[in-house]
């Protein structure tokens, strides 16, 4: 079976700073994939890479076997890809709800549009009840719980999530987890960059890992696990 | 007291005017951080059609709407000629571009059209005035202030119900986390534009009401108003604008209403002292915009 | 033995400038054909036009000199306007044609001094513009000071007691209503107030209001303003109730003005001539009109025709001389010259021009004379810088 997103020899560059430098990769249809690596690792780049948000140097990148290595971002929702940004990047001035219509904004369809609401709105209640409140005033798990539930508007069938531990009360870091095995559990097929390394390899069922704009490790998160690369990723050497 | 009130009514119906006219820079700089100085020449454009209409012999109630479809019209085309092949520039490039475009529509209305100033002609009853409660009120004051509270009740509505207005919010504030929800940059820009070639048309139908005349350089003042009102309401900020405008219009209402004689001379410095006395203590004007730091598309 | 060199020095030029330019006078027009002035320069220089191209299809001045214009367009901006008259200095014409503003018409000044080439501006009407332009400028048109005489005398002799004036400090120009203030005071009338105005202000609902406020109203509203401001001021007295006479000048001499509806009936205005039936403005008119196929919608078209009949009698007074000093003298010397506006004197004047002033009333949306009155000569103020 074809891989649900196909990645050859991504580079971003940022002006002269070449921030991703060649790196290949896929995910499969129904699996939780992790990009670890320090900062600066080029785990950002490579996501807002895949959704138009920054431009690709050179390399491909395929979705459901279509080549989508130039699209623009809008383009991409609707197809069935997106993102949950690094920072939530809600729209403070907003409502709750304004920021769930505009994840939804790609629907057409009234039937999949009360779906969309209904499922986000169960995963989050605390959304439900707040969903008059400016986004901007929410608290920070609140917020995001608010981005990925914008991100679920649109229904996708690969979700990729930047850094949704971020800052968060471990508490809360233990909820967004939950979330994402749920989610897989609902046939969301997630990639998931993270700074918690721990908690991310528990989840995930493979990993990347990135230093210096290229992979330097891969396979089963278990084996990852237990790696010199990981180890090696985070304190700095290449 | 009388006085008062009725120069608080001139202060209303100004600061309405100029309140349209901010609002319709600040529409667009919220989303592509443009601040177009062809703003006023959209005005210029409404204004000849009015213009038009009157030597047509089309009547008054119909020549409106029709020159505010124009100015619509205008500012779509001017989105789609000139600013799209600039849309990623830096906000230099895009200022140098309106300042261009405002240049090359001001000497295209002087060539196609007169260097002289044009009559406009009015309905008489745009000139009269009525009493209210003792107050004399003239009919396009009235005109003015209806017509503000019209499209601010409009705008909201946009803004809140109908999902392009929401569209347009947040890409104001993100543009680019906007179209990862699918949202058509170009669809939000040109719905920016048509938005604020409407506000033109409405501000330019009552601008020209006032004067009765179009001529190739009428934008230019107006454009100068909202640039100023705009920024002390906070640059980007839609109800920033409107606050930035009304205010303007009671700081030059009252001045020129109750500064003494000797000093009515300097009303403008003054009246320009007080704006920049406002934003040495609010810098980002009265309501600043939600995203200051956000990138702009 | 150093002058001797000098003065034959300047033979020598003058003989060499003699016989080149003897066939063909060059006039330099730097003038506005862009930005604000446009809308005021325009007509002139179409009036001009039509007088050049009437002279040269009779052969010339006196039958020979053909006449040769150098047109640029300064856009109205008074750095530009030096720029232009320089260059025209440099390709040698006989006479500069400078915009209707007297501002950038002085900026012109250094340069129309050095190069001893007499100047007009197409319709500028400050009196100061050849009092401090010195002996090489010239006007064309009533001076500001004589107008504002003409509307006071007439305001007063209709029985006005009372008056208050609107001005903008802006330009000279618009400064008239102050003359009018000196001499419907000397007249013995009443100066109730005045109130200052930017040009372009496109709100006057504050001043009306406060005039309206006054009691007792004022007889008589004087002002110099022109489009857009003139309407909406118009517009904001008659809408706040004021009912009193409004006296503009000629810069409201315009379309706009006469169809401003039931607002613009019974506004009296000083310009610079009327088209009674058989007068040479109605020829000018109708020869307008055949030339171009539209009605001259203003005087300032006559102007424009007048400016070229008073350097071509300049020409033929000196001789058929192209020299620009010739030139220059001789039209300091001119006594009543037959203009389409006016007869037209420079002889006795700094060079600001002795002609009629007319009283225009909108009536029914067209204009009525109300007279050709000549101004009480000891009346008159002196030009003054605002």
């Amino acid at each position: 079976m074809a891989s649900l997103l196909s990645v050859q020899s991504l580079a971003v560059s940022y002006g002269p700073i070449e921030a991703v430098r060649g790196v290949d990769f896929d995910i499969q249809k129904g699996e939780i994939v992790a990009f670890l690596g320090a900062n600066g690792a080029g785990k950002s780049s490579t996501l807002n890479a895949l959704v138009g948000l920054v431009p690709v140097a050179s390399g491909t990148v395929s979705f459901k076997g279509e080549d989508i290595t130039d699209w623009a971002p809008e383009n991409l929702a609707p197809a069935g890809l997106t993102l949950s940004p690094e920072g939530r990047r809600v729209f403070g001035a907003l409502s709750v709800a304004e920021n769930l219509r505009m994840g939804a904004f790609s629907i057409k369809d009234k039937v999949a549009l009360e779906a969309a609401w209904e499922r986000v709105y169960t995963l989050f209640p605390i959304l439900h009840e707040r969903r008059d409140q400016f986004a901007g005033t929410l608290s920070g798990g609140q917020q995001q719980m608010l981005a990925v539930g914008r991100a679920l508007m649109s229904n996708p069938s690969l979700l990729l999530l930047d850094e949704p531990s971020l800052g968060l009360a471990p508490k809360i870091v233990g909820q967004i987890f939950d979330l994402i095995a749920l989610l897989r559990d609902q046939g969301v097929t997630l990639a998931l960059v993270e700074q918690n390394v721990s908690m991310a390899l528990e989840i995930a069922d493979r990993g990347y890992v990135l230093a210096s704009g290229k992979i330097v490790a891969s396979g089963p998160a278990a084996e990852l696990a237990r790696s010199e690369a990981l180890k090696s990723a985070y304190l700095g050497g290449e | 007291m009388d006085l008062l009130l009725q120069q608080t009514v001139n202060a209303f119906a100004l600061g309405g005017t100029y309140a349209l006219l901010a609002l319709g820079l600040a529409v667009v700089f919220s989303i592509m951080g443009l601040i177009n100085f062809a703003h006023g020449e959209l005005m210029t454009i409404a204004g000849y059609t009015l213009m038009y209409c009157g030597i047509a012999g089309v009547s008054f109630m119909l020549a409106v709407p029709l020159a505010i479809a124009m100015a619509m019209i205008a500012a779509v085309l001017m989105e789609r000629i000139a600013f799209r092949p600039v849309r990623n520039s830096s906000g230099a490039t895009m200022l140098v571009t309106s300042f261009a475009v405002s240049m090359i529509l001001q000497v295209l209305f002087q060539n196609l059209i007169s260097t002289r100033s044009q009559a406009v002609i009015l309905p008489a009853i745009l000139s009269q005035s009525v009493t209210i409660g003792g107050l004399v009120i003239g009919v396009n004051k009235i005109a003015a202030i209806v017509a503000t509270i019209v499209m601010l009740i409009f705008l909201d509505i946009f803004m809140k119900r109908q999902k392009t207005g929401i569209a347009m919010r947040a890409a104001a504030e993100d543009f680019n986390i906007a179209r990862l929800m699918g949202i058509r940059a170009n669809t939000v820009i040109a719905g920016a534009f048509a938005l604020s070639g409407m506000l033109a048309g409405v501000a330019a139908v009552l601008w020209v009401s006032q004067r009765s005349s179009v001529d190739p350089h009428m934008g230019f003042l107006p454009v100068v108003k909202a640039f100023i009102a705009a920024i002390l309401g906070g640059l980007g900020s839609l109800r920033g604008a409107v606050a930035g405008g009304f205010l303007l219009g009671f700081i030059e209402i009252y001045l020129a209403a109750f500064l003494p004689p000797g000093l009515q001379e300097f009303r403008d410095p003054i009246g320009l002292s007080i704006v920049v006395a406002i934003l040495l203590f609010r810098p980002n004007g009265l309501i600043p915009a939600a995203s200051l730091k956000s990138e702009k598309v | 033995m150093k002058k001797t060199l000098l003065a034959s020095t300047m033979v020598v030029a003058a003989a060499l400038a003699g016989p080149v330019s003897a066939e063909a006078l060059k006039i330099g027009l730097a003038t506005a054909q862009t930005g604000g002035l446009a809308g005021y320069d325009g007509p002139v220089i179409e009036g001009l036009h039509i007088a050049v191209d009437e002279i040269n299809a009779a052969g010339g001045i006196n039958g020979k000199i053909m006449i040769e214009l150098i047109e640029k367009d300064v856009r109205s901006d008074a750095a530009q306007t030096a720029i232009a008259v320089q260059e025209l200095a440099d390709e040698g014409v006989s006479v500069l044609v400078l915009p209707c503003d007297a501002d950038p018409s002085l900026a012109a000044i250094g340069t129309v001094t050095t190069a001893q080439i007499p100047a007009i501006s197409t319709c500028a009407s400050s009196p100061t513009l050849p009092m401090i332009g010195g002996d090489y400028m010239f006007a064309n048109f009533p001076g500001d000071n004589v107008q504002a005489t003409v509307s006071a005398e007439w305001a007063w002799a209709q029985g006005h007691k009372s008056a208050y004036i609107i001005y903008s400090p802006d330009t000279q120009y618009t400064t008239m209503p102050l003359y009018f203030a000196d001499v419907f005071s000397a007249l013995g009338g009443t100066m109730m107030g005045q109130d200052t105005h930017t040009i372009g202000q496109q709100d006057f609902s504050a001043i009306a209001t406060r005039i309206a406020a006054l009691n007792p109203q004022p007889d008589v509203i004087m002002t110099s303003s022109y489009e857009p401001d003139f309407p909406s001021m118009l517009k904001a007295l008659r809408a706040a109730g004021v009912t009193a006479q409004v006296i503009g000048s000629d810069g409201i001499d315009s379309p706009t003005t006469f169809s401003l509806g039931d607002v613009g009936e019974g506004v009296v205005f000083s310009t610079a001539g009327h088209a009674t039936e058989g007068s040479p403005l109605a020829d000018f008119n109708a020869k307008y009109e055949a030339v171009t196929g539209n009605a001259s919608e203003t005087v300032f078209n006559a102007v424009g025709y007048d400016l070229v009949v008073v350097v071509a009698e300049a020409v033929k007074a000196a001789g058929g001389s192209t020299d620009p000093v010739a030139i220059r003298d001789a039209m300091a010397e001119l006594e009543n010259v037959r203009g389409a506006t006016s007869l037209i004197t420079y002889k006795g004047t700094n060079g600001m021009p002795v002609r009629e002033v007319t009283l225009i009333r909108v009536k029914n949306g067209a204009r009525e004379l109300v007279g050709q009155p000549s101004p009480t000569a000891s009346l008159i103020p002196p030009a003054r810088m605002q």
